[in-house]
């Protein structure tokens, strides 16, 4: 019988009792016959039903979204295409063998014969791998593509993209996905609050020289881990829709996901906490959507490595960014990974929690950074609440009126223009350009209504008729102030 | 087969942990099958003896607070070594350890 006396004062040692990382017993919770492989979240499962209780969870992750309207007909259909994000992380590796397993490969475990329309069938026409090289971000960093090439080659029944990350900078990109080629390059000053943007017509800057240029002005360390994955993904979104792709499956597992959870919600990103684990893309003049799915969001990471591990897959590996580890997702990261190991269940609670939030108020315009909705009247609330500028004593006369900062959400804003007391990063350019989709955007009819001005058209010395406000931030005097608010005073009484 | 006092172990790298001990993957190791107290050599002893006589560089990375790090699977005879004792585990003659980082994302 177990006693209820401290452990101390009973010559025992002080020391909790350590916890049983499985219910129950070893044996597989599934077929109840099997010594178990594996703990997923406490219950044990065998090697056996361990592959069909991940495909299936798989399965469930996509199939409910394949179809224009979800209550029609039962077979199977998508309108387009499939495209598949391989960064070379063991959760793209997975998810790339899954859906070649369940949807490309040839099946031979159905009854049927080989002119059954099911084999003949698939339900998106054509499968795409994508991967999006970031190795230009910084010099010296090891450029992956042949390794992750070779990775994509095993499944032939898939199409092998590669994109760069330098390609958001590349007008000859940007017009070979289809985007309308503009005018002129527009540069934005991440110095300013505003984010003021000016145009310059013929520019030619060097896509990987502007990429490193917008990487190097970021203020922020935190601000450099977040801007990369927020690239790469608009251009998986701009690459799909040039392909005809209806569905795009990312691998994010649970543990990743709760981590892009918890650390974009910590910088600013909570309106589109939705978007993070489910979102459907509208390309702009297009009139159907592009639907994001992570279907391994209840997979863990470790399901996910023990997978890679159990089926043999070549897992290339992420190249790691230098400079990052203080950073709010890698600290993140630490601090999930850490949750993950002794609670296991949180983490997938982090997520579940996250899945049940809504914005209270919907939004009509979409980030044209992130792509993303943004919330409504942002820029009056953070005119109220925020202290928009740290440096006091600045003097420099503002000779544009054109702000980015109304076209983009609020995690976007914080991005690029958030500084830290430590941990900055050094800048070598304020004017930095931006990125072709944003580009086109500001200059499309939607956002019209910002004038940018040319810098041929304004030299520094005068504005254009049009922006004759010139607006300059210097320190005042207590005798001014109080001058230029005398009339609101009411007097003192005396009493 | 190893000697009375000694058992042979193979350890062996995935998810790039192979980086932290030399690049290599497969390790055949030849430990003694009892330590301190004769206490029979188990996964604490071998994660030490790893840490002390193969790990090139940043331990950090392998392990923490006297155990294996949060975000490495390890797998003992292709079972989870939740499932084994974790680092109580006796090691026995022929046992495969295999050590996979599931650090690396999405």
């Amino acid at each position: 019988m177990s006693s209820c006396g401290a452990p101390a004062a009973e010559g025992g040692e002080a020391l909790m009792q350590k916890r049983q990382k499985y219910d129950k017993s070893k044996n597989c919770v599934r077929c109840k016959d099997n010594i178990g492989n594996i703990v997923v979240r406490h219950a044990v499962y065998c090697k056996n039903c361990f592959s069909p209780m991940i495909a299936a969870k798989f399965r469930r992750g996509v199939e409910p979204y394949v179809n224009e309207a979800p209550k029609g007909r039962r077979r199977l259909k998508a309108s387009g295409n499939i495209l598949v994000g391989l960064s070379g992380g063991v959760g793209s590796t997975v998810i790339l063998d899954l859906v070649n397993q369940s949807y490309f490969a040839p099946r031979t475990d159905t009854p049927g014969g080989k002119e059954h329309p099911r084999f003949n069938e698939r339900i998106w026409q054509k499968g795409f791998v994508c991967y999006v090289d970031i190795s230009a971000v910084f010099p010296n960093m090891r450029d992956r593509t042949n390794e992750v090439r070779n990775a994509a080659k095993t499944y032939d029944a898939l199409e092998f993209i590669l994109v760069r990350l330098e390609n958001a900078f590349d007008d000859s990109w940007w017009t070979s996905v289809g985007g309308k080629p503009s005018n002129s390059e527009l540069f934005v000053d991440f110095a300013d609050q505003d984010l003021l943007i000016t145009a310059i017509s013929d520019s030619n800057t060097d896509p990987v020289a502007a990429l490193r240029t917008f990487i190097s002005a970021l203020p922020t360390q935190t601000a450099i881990s977040q801007a990369i994955p927020t690239l790469v993904r608009v251009l998986l979104l701009y690459t799909a829709r040039h392909l005809g792709v209806s569905h795009v499956l990312l691998g994010t597992s649970l543990t990743s996901l709760s981590i892009s959870l918890i650390s974009s919600i910590s910088q600013g990103g909570g309106f589109t906490v939705r978007e993070e684990s489910d979102e459907q893309w509208m390309a702009p003049g297009s009139t159907t959507p592009i639907r994001i799915i992570k279907p391994l969001q209840d997979v863990g990471m470790k399901e996910c490595s023990a997978w890679a591990w159990w089926h043999g897959l070549p897992v290339v590996q992420k190249e790691k960014l230098p400079g990052t580890g203080q950073d709010i997702a890698a600290l993140t990261k630490d601090f999930i990974v850490g949750l993950e190991k002794d609670y296991p269940s949180t983490v997938s609670t982090i997520a579940k929690t996250c899945a049940k939030l809504a914005p209270k108020h919907g939004s009509v315009r979409r980030c044209l950074l992130c792509e993303r909705p943004i919330q409504e009247g942002i820029d009056d609330w953070l005119t109220r609440t925020s202290i928009r500028s740290l440096s006091i004593g600045n003097t420099t006369p503002r000779f544009s009126t054109a702000r980015l900062t109304p076209s983009l959400c609020y995690s976007c804003h914080t991005t690029l223009t958030s500084k830290s007391s430590r941990g900055a990063t050094k800048s070598t350019s304020s004017f930095v350009r931006l990125p072709v989709w944003l580009s086109a955007g500001l200059q499309s009819a939607e956002y019209s209504m910002f004038q940018i001005p040319d810098e041929r058209d304004q030299p520094a010395e005068k504005t254009s008729a049009k922006d004759t406000e010139v607006w300059q931030t210097r320190k005042i005097g207590q005798q001014e102030m109080k001058h230029a608010i005398g009339d609101f005073l009411i007097e003192d009484s005396g009493q | 087969m190893a000697s009375e006092n000694t058992l042979k172990v193979k350890i062996e790298f995935g998810g790039g942990l192979e980086l932290l001990f030399d690049n290599k993957r497969i390790y055949d190791l030849e430990l003694p099958a009892t330590f301190e107290d004769d206490q029979p050599s188990n996964v604490d002893f071998l994660i030490r003896y790893m840490r002390d006589k193969l790990l090139k560089e940043r331990v950090e990375l392998f392990m923490e607070k006297d155990t294996i790090r949060p975000g490495i699977l390890v797998l003992i005879n292709d079972t989870d070594w939740e499932l084994e004792g974790e680092k109580d585990y006796a090691l026995k003659d022929g046992d495969e350890i295999v050590f996979i980082s599931t650090l690396h994302g999405g």
